[in-house]
C-alpha cells in the first residue's frame, strides 16, 4: 500500500506491507526497514523498530497528520495517490490566499507589469495585515480578489500570465 | 466586595479572571459570540450571555451591547481583561454611567494614556525620559514628522497597546506604504484611525514595571518583566527580573515608574514600558492602562494576584499592601503559544484543537483558552495559552519551561510549539545576549534552516500505519490533493481512535 506525503517542502512516499501480528514491512523513501506497531489503550502507538521502542501519537484533522513522536512534533499531510502537489499551482501563475481572511486591498488590475516582491493583495486575518506579493515577473491575466472579499485558505486571488 | 463581575472578554484571559473571582467567592459572567458558542471560558464561568455576531466589532468591540449583559445579568462591576474595549475610555465611562464599577483606571487615564503624545508629555512633566515621535491621522504630516527625525522609524495604532499593526518604515517609501495598512488596523482594532510615528531605537531591550495605584496619589511597583524576545513587535517570551539590569538601573526604572504612576493618580493595574539602549539608557515608551498577557510572570515572582489587586482597589480605593510588603523570589519566564504555522512565515491558523495536553508538575502554570475539541477561529487573535515556569535561578526556570513545553501538545491545529522550542534552546537566550530584533535578525534563518531538516522516516511510517489502522484513506483521498480549505470537521476522519484518545 502506498501512500504520498507533504512534508514541509517535499513530498515523500510510504510503502507499507502488513506482516501480521502487529508487524510491517515500510519503505519511507529509499529507507526499508520493519516496524512493529501496537495500539495502546490511550490512543498512542507503541513503535519497535530495530530494537528500539518510540511511542508516537496521530491525529487526523483532514488531509493533515500531526504526529508526536517522544517529544517531537511533525506536520504531514496527505497527498491524494498518484498525483503529486509539488510546486503546486504556485509556478502556473496563480496567487492563493495563505490563509482565511478578509481580503482589504487590491493594488493590480488585469493587464499590469508586475516586478518580483511586489505587493498584489492585502488580506486581514486575526488583526493583522498580510501582503501578497508577485512570486516572480509577470503580467496579470486574472484579477478574482475585491477589497471585503472572505476568502478561505487557498482560494485565488491573482493570476500571472504563465513565463515567456 | 462585589457579588458579581462580569468578564468583557473570552479566551484565556477570560478563563484566567474567572479563576481569581471564584476564588474570592464572586459570581462570574462570560460575554460570548456567536463564534464562542460553548467555549472555555464560557464553560468555566458562572454563567454565560451571547452578546453578538463572531465579528470582533459586532460583539466583543461592541461596548453597548457588553454593558446591557452586565445590567441583565445583575453583575455590580465590570473586569475588562486586556485586548478588545479594555483600553476603551468611553466603555470605561458607559460601565460606570450605567452604575456599575469598571476595574481598572479612570477613563480619563485611559484616555491620556491612550494618546501617546499625551502620555509623551506626562512622562515629560515626571521627570521620566522619552523618544522622538509624532502622532495623528494625516498622512503626509506623519511622513514629514519622521523626514525630520530620521530613519528608521516605527509605526503604530496611536491607541491601544501591543505590537498588533506594528510596521517598521526604513526609508519615506516604506512609510507611505504602510501608513494606510497601520491606519485600517488600528480602525478595526481600535475604533480610531490616528497612528503614531517614532523613532526607532535600534537593538533595544524591552523592559516594563508593573505598577498598582490607589487612584489617590500612591503606586508601589511589583517589579519589572523583560519582553525582550520579540517577532515583529510581538513580545513570544518574557520574564521576570530582567537578566540584563543591575540594581542600580533596576532602582532607577522602578521609581521612574512610580513616579509617572503617582503623578497621573493611576487606579488599578497598570505596565510602564521601557526602552533600554545598548549603552544602559532607558527611555519610556507607553504606559498600558490594563492587565498584560505577560502577568503571570510577575504573579510568579511575587506571590500577588494581580486580579485580585485589581478587584480589591476597585473596590475599596486602596492598595492592598505596602512597597516593602512587594519582595521577589527568584525567577519566571512565560512562552506564548500561538496558533500560527513558523514554518509558513508565521501565518494564522484555524481549525479545532482536537486533542491538547497541557504540562503540570511543580512551578509550571498554564494560563489557556483552550482544551481538547475547542474551536480556533479565524475571528480573534490566534493565542491559545501561555505557558509559565517559575524557579530559583533563571536557568532553572528556564530549563523547567523547556520540560514544559516537552510535554504540551496540541493536535489539530498547527502552533509555535516547535518555535518555542527550539528558541529557548537557543545560546543567545540563555545568555541572555539577545535585543529586540535578534529573532528576526538572526534566529529565524537558524529556525527555518532547522524546519527544513525532513521528518524522520518513522514519523511517516507512524502516520501511514495509524491510517492503515484507522482504515483511514477514505478521507485522505476524497482531499484530490487540492489545498486544505476550511478544515474539515477532525472528529469525522478519528473514526476508532477517537475514544482512546479523546475520552480520557
Amino acid at each position: 500500500m502506498k501512500t504520498q506525503w507533504r512534508d514541509g517542502e517535499r513530498t515523500r512516499e510510504v510503502e507499507l506491507a502488513p506482516l501480521g501480528k502487529g508487524r510491517w514491512r515500510v519503505r519511507v523513501d529509499d529507507a526499508e526497514f520493519e516496524v512493529s506497531a501496537e495500539v495502546m489503550p490511550d490512543g498512542k502507538l507503541r513503535l519497535v523498530s530495530d530494537g528500539r521502542t518510540t511511542v508516537a501519537e496521530v491525529t487526523p484533522a483532514g488531509t493533515r497528520r500531526f504526529v508526536r513522536l517522544g517529544t517531537l512534533d511533525f506536520v504531514l499531510d496527505r497527498e491524494a495517490s498518484g498525483r503529486s502537489r509539488a510546486g503546486g499551482t504556485q509556478q502556473a501563475g496563480s496567487l492563493e490566499a495563505p490563509m482565511p481572511g478578509v481580503v482589504t486591498k487590491v493594488m493590480v488590475v488585469v493587464g499590469d507589469e508586475v516586478t518580483k516582491g511586489q505587493p498584489l493583495v492585502a488580506i486581514e486575518a486575526m488583526k493583522m495585515e498580510h501582503q501578497i506579493r508577485a512570486p516572480r515577473a509577470g503580467r496579470v491575466k486574472r484579477v478574482a480578489a475585491s477589497p471585503g472579499l472572505m476568502v478561505q485558505s487557498g482560494a485565488v486571488l491573482v493570476e500571472l500570465e504563465a513565463d515567456s | 466586595m462585589f457579588k458579581k463581575v462580569l468578564i468583557a472578554n473570552r479566551g484565556e484571559i477570560a478563563c484566567r479572571i474567572a479563576a481569581t473571582l471564584h476564588e474570592m467567592g464572586v459570581r462570574s459572567v462570560a460575554v460570548y459570540s456567536e463564534a464562542d458558542r460553548g467555549t472555555l471560558h464560557t464553560r468555566v464561568c458562572d454563567e454565560a450571555v451571547l452578546i453578538g455576531p463572531a465579528e470582533a466589532r459586532e460583539s466583543y468591540l461592541k461596548a453597548d451591547a457588553v454593558v446591557d449583559a452586565a445590567k441583565a445579568s445583575g453583575a455590580d462591576a465590570v473586569h475588562p481583561g486586556f485586548g478588545f474595549l479594555a483600553e476603551n475610555a468611553a466603555f470605561a465611562e458607559a460601565v460606570e454611567a450605567a452604575g456599575l464599577t469598571f476595574i481598572g483606571p479612570t477613563a480619563t487615564q485611559i484616555r491620556a494614556m491612550g494618546d501617546k503624545r499625551e502620555a509623551r508629555r506626562i512622562a515629560d512633566r515626571a521627570g521620566v525620559p522619552i523618544v522622538p515621535g509624532a502622532e495623528g491621522a494625516d498622512a503626509r504630516a506623519l511622513v514629514r514628522a519622521a523626514n525630520a527625525m530620521g530613519y528608521p522609524v516605527i509605526l503604530k495604532a496611536a491607541l491601544g497597546g501591543g505590537g498588533k499593526g506594528m510596521k517598521k518604515a526604513a526609508n519615506e517609501q516604506e512609510l507611505a506604504e504602510s501608513i494606510e495598512g497601520a491606519q485600517r488596523v488600528a480602525a478595526s482594532a481600535f475604533g480610531d484611525e490616528s497612528v503614531y510615528v517614532e523613532k526607532l531605537i535600534e537593538r533595544p531591550r524591552h523592559i516594563e514595571v508593573q505598577v498598582l495605584g490607589d487612584g489617590q496619589g500612591r503606586a508601589v511597583h511589583l517589579w519589572e518583566r523583560d519582553c525582550t524576545l520579540q517577532r515583529r513587535h510581538q513580545k513570544v517570551v518574557e520574564e521576570a527580573p530582567s537578566p540584563v539590569l543591575d540594581t542600580e538601573q533596576r532602582a532607577q526604572i522602578t521609581h521612574a515608574a512610580v513616579r509617572l504612576a503617582e503623578a497621573v493618580h493611576y487606579r488599578g493595574a497598570g505596565t510602564i514600558e521601557f526602552l533600554l539602549t545598548r549603552d544602559g539608557h532607558f527611555y519610556f515608551l507607553e504606559m498600558n492602562t490594563r492587565l498584560q498577557v505577560e502577568h503571570p510572570v510577575t504573579e510568579l515572582l511575587t506571590g500577588v494576584d494581580l486580579v485580585r489587586a485589581q478587584v480589591e482597589i476597585a473596590a475599596t480605593g486602596r492598595l492592598p499592601f505596602e512597597q516593602h510588603q512587594l519582595p521577589r523570589h527568584g525567577h519566571a519566564i512565560e512562552a506564548r503559544l500561538y496558533a500560527e504555522d513558523a514554518a509558513r512565515d508565521f501565518l494564522p491558523q484555524v481549525g479545532t484543537a482536537s486533542r491538547v495536553r497541557w504540562p503540570d508538575g511543580p512551578f509550571v502554570r498554564v494560563d489557556r483558552g483552550v482544551e481538547s475539541g475547542d474551536p480556533v477561529s479565524v475571528h480573534y487573535d490566534p493565542m491559545l495559552a501561555k505557558i509559565i515556569a517559575h524557579g530559583p535561578t533563571r536557568d532553572a526556570a528556564l530549563q523547567r519551561l523547556l520540560g514544559a513545553l516537552d510535554e504540551t501538545r496540541v493536535h489539530g491545529v498547527v502552533t509555535n510549539l516547535p518555535f518555542l522550542r527550539a528558541l529557548l534552546r537557543a545560546p543567545e537566550t540563555r545568555n541572555s545576549s539577545y535585543d529586540t530584533e535578534w529573532i528576526e535578525r538572526e534566529f529565524l534563518g537558524e529556525f527555518a534552516a532547522l524546519m527544513q531538516a525532513p521528518a524522520p522516516e518513522l514519523a511517516l511510517a507512524a502516520a501511514a500505519i495509524a491510517d492503515a489502522l484507522n482504515g483511514g484513506s477514505s478521507r485522505a483521498s476524497a482531499g484530490s490533493g487540492t489545498a486544505p480549505a476550511a478544515p474539515p470537521d477532525p472528529f469525522a476522519a478519528l473514526g476508532r481512535w477517537r475514544h482512546a484518545g479523546l475520552d480520557r
